[in-house]
């Protein structure tokens, strides 16, 4: 996801982050990904089609759109595994969208889609406070909604969308702690860069991260935390981390793109001994990483596989089956020794040629 | 600024490229997407809708490079306004709202014209700093958060209604191309925005006031941003502070594919109505084509590309 995939989820309602971490909190594993409207996550690849299913769904001889709010590594990786599976299906896709993140644009994308009358639509919503507006033509249209990431505001379940599919957002968080952990054999300080916005998306991660290595390395702790709402000063955080904690083991940084700078600026300062993990894919990180140089991990979801269920999802409701309202896709660390694995079980193809590894 | 004379009534080639542009753009899609819905009468209404905020900046925009000048600050005066008009909605009249809105857009038109015409700065770093300024008060406004819009006439008269069956965005179109076109051929202001972009000092000389103009641009270009952004929010039922933000460079291309010359002294409103539909026909045939994103921009690129090619080559003497 980049920054501004995350900022996406800007709008969503307020208070569905996890509650504050404490050190006497109950078990991890009580923690669950929360959908936007507080559902229970049901995991992405539970939702199949049986042979019949796919016969009926053949038969029907449906298309499909993508509206995009933007193209990125990431949407790539979505739109790629909604393709796919659709061709499996015999749904054919008729129009691929991208936003810009601009919800006017949406709006007109969805117009214009409308005009080939496909049977589904599969979208992420740029604003959820404006989408009704957006995606109220489709409805009127007949066409059914599979949603990622968010939902328009005032949308019901069942009734306007078939349903949500997105990445386990505490998994990738919870992956990342565990990853760093493993790194420092259990022990170090660590400084704490998360996202200083009332976004869902980087707050349950941010939050599955920190509860992790409180609750689950006892040995570690986190010395030093900052807020950050422009990637760009991750830079100057780092600088500030290091200078007031002479010796820190790491840093943990809420997204790939302020995790650059911060791989930045512990380069222009000689610093080989502070170690980086972060969330989303990014070639300069993992370059660094199979280099042996400060990023230990990246966590990442299965992006790929957000498409493959969002499309499945999109095939049961076609039929008229019902599918649960919110789908998580797993979620992966990637270290030195799994590059390619990692990039194709989130990307679902090899890593760049640059990594040295395929 | 070119020497060119004066002596643009009448039919200048770049001023009519651009229609031949359009018609065989139209007649290509027509061919190849017959069955894909592109000729539909629900399309085709949508493609001039969906380009209504776009055509009503691009005629500010006409009168600013005409001038000499640039406008880079639109985008952001677009969520200002529709903003501003949102929040005041809330608890005022919708009329209130929509002064409020337009109100924003000539207050931050002043700024600029001012700055421009009497602190002598260049519009194009006067607009760019204001552009990143307002871009700023756009999310601090509202702490990033979409403002609704509720109120059914609000939303009738500037989204999705329509007036003896005419759709209220296409009745925005027709009516600002048409004082816009009138503005700038019949009437003194009109002829003084031509002589000062062609060159300003015999404009000076010829007893034109030449700073108040630069000011008046700059406000007419503000204020009909202001206008694209309650647009914007009357179709969307709210605002929000992404509203505008990637419309500054489809406008200027529509408005120089459509002939105005972007180093001034030439120019037109109706071949900047005709140059944003030809951006909003081709977004939406690219997408009816089954494009994948990459190759719509590609395409788009290439495309607006020999556009501007063609109108530039004639325009150059």
């Amino acid at each position: 996801m980049t920054l501004k995939h995350l900022l996406v989820a800007g709008t969503m309602l307020a208070g569905l982050a996890l509650a504050a971490p404490a050190l006497t909190a109950p078990a991890f594993a009580d923690d669950v990904t929360k959908g936007p409207h507080g559902e229970t996550a049901t995991p992405g690849e539970s939702i199949q089609l049986s042979p019949e299913q796919i016969e009926k769904v053949k038969a029907g001889k449906f298309t499909a759109g993508l509206a995009w709010h933007t193209t990125s590594n990431w949407s790539n990786a979505v739109d790629q595994g909604a393709k796919d599976e659709f061709a499996k299906l015999g749904i054919e896709v008729v129009a691929t969208t991208d936003a810009g993140f601009d919800a006017a644009k949406q709006k007109n994308d969805i117009e214009t889609i409308l005009a080939k009358k496909p049977s589904v639509i599969i979208s992420l919503p740029v604003d959820p406070e404006t989408a009704p507006e957006v995606y109220k033509p489709a409805l009127d249209a007949g066409a059914k909604l599979v949603f990622i990431d968010n939902t328009p505001k005032g949308f019901e379940y069942g009734k306007d969308y078939v349903t949500i599919s997105t990445a386990d957002l505490v998994q990738m968080g919870a992956k990342a702690g565990e990853a760093l952990g493993t790194a420092l054999g259990g022990k170090g300080t660590v400084g704490y860069i998360y996202h200083d916005a009332d976004f869902y998306v980087t707050n349950q991660r941010d939050q599955s991260f920190k509860k992790t290595i409180e609750t689950k390395f006892p040995d570690m702790k986190i010395v030093a935390e900052q807020g950050l709402a422009d990637p760009t000063r991750a830079e100057e955080i780092a600088q500030a981390f290091v200078t007031k904690n002479p010796g820190l083991d790491a840093i943990y940084v809420t997204w790939a793109e302020p995790a650059e700078f911060v791989l930045a600026a512990l380069r222009n300062a000689g610093n080989t001994h502070t170690k980086i993990v972060t969330l989303d894919l990014s070639e300069p990180l993992a370059l660094d990483m199979v280099k042996g140089g400060n990023v230990v991990a990246i966590s990442a979801d299965e992006a790929y596989s957000i498409g493959t269920t969002a499309a499945n999802a999109a095939a049961l409701g076609l039929i008229g089956e019902k599918v649960p309202p919110f789908l998580a896709a797993g979620a992966i660390a990637i270290t030195k020794d799994n590059v390619k694995e990692g990039w194709n079980a989130s990307l679902h193809r090899d890593p760049p040629a640059s990594l040295g590894v395929n | 600024m070119s020497s060119k004379p004066l002596s643009l009534k009448g039919l200048d080639p770049a001023q009519y490229v651009v229609y031949v542009g359009f018609l065989l753009i139209f007649a290509a899609f027509a061919v190849v997407l017959r069955d894909d819905g592109f000729l539909t009468a629900n399309n085709l209404v949508n493609i001039v809708q969906q380009t209504a905020p776009i055509t009503i900046m691009a005629i500010g925009m006409v009168f600013v490079l005409t001038s000499g000048e640039i406008d880079l600050s639109i985008g952001s005066v677009v969520a200002i306004a529709a903003l501003v008009a949102a929040v005041v909605m809330r608890t005022m009249p919708w009329p209130v709202g929509v002064a409020a809105g337009l109100g924003a857009g000539a207050l931050i038109g002043l700024v600029n014209g001012a700055l421009v015409a009497y602190v002598r700065l260049p519009s194009f770093l006067v607009t760019l700093a204001s552009m990143g300024l307002l871009a700023g008060v756009g999310r601090w406004l509202t702490n990033l958060q979409s403002v609704p819009v509720t109120n059914d006439v609000y939303t009738a008269i500037f989204g999705a209604g329509a007036l003896f069956g005419i759709p209220s965005l296409i009745l925005w179109t027709v009516i600002g191309v048409a004082v816009g076109h009138f503005v700038y051929r019949e009437t003194p202001f009109g002829a003084h925005v031509l002589a000062t972009g062609d060159n300003p000092r015999a404009a000076r000389a010829a007893g034109i006031n030449v700073d108040r103009l630069r000011l008046g641009v700059l406000v007419l270009s503000s204020m009909t941003a202001a206008l694209a952004g309650l647009l914007y929010a009357g179709r969307l039922h709210g605002a929000r502070y992404t509203l505008g933000e990637t419309d500054l460079l489809t406008v200027i291309a529509a408005v120089i594919v459509g002939g105005t010359r972007l180093n001034g002294g030439t120019g037109t409103v109706v071949g900047a109505l005709i140059g944003s539909l030809m951006m909003g026909m081709l977004n939406n045939g690219l997408i009816l084509m089954g494009l994948s994103v990459a190759e719509q921009m590609m395409v788009r690129g290439l495309i607006i590309l020999a556009a501007v090619a063609l109108t530039l080559r004639e325009a150059r003497r």
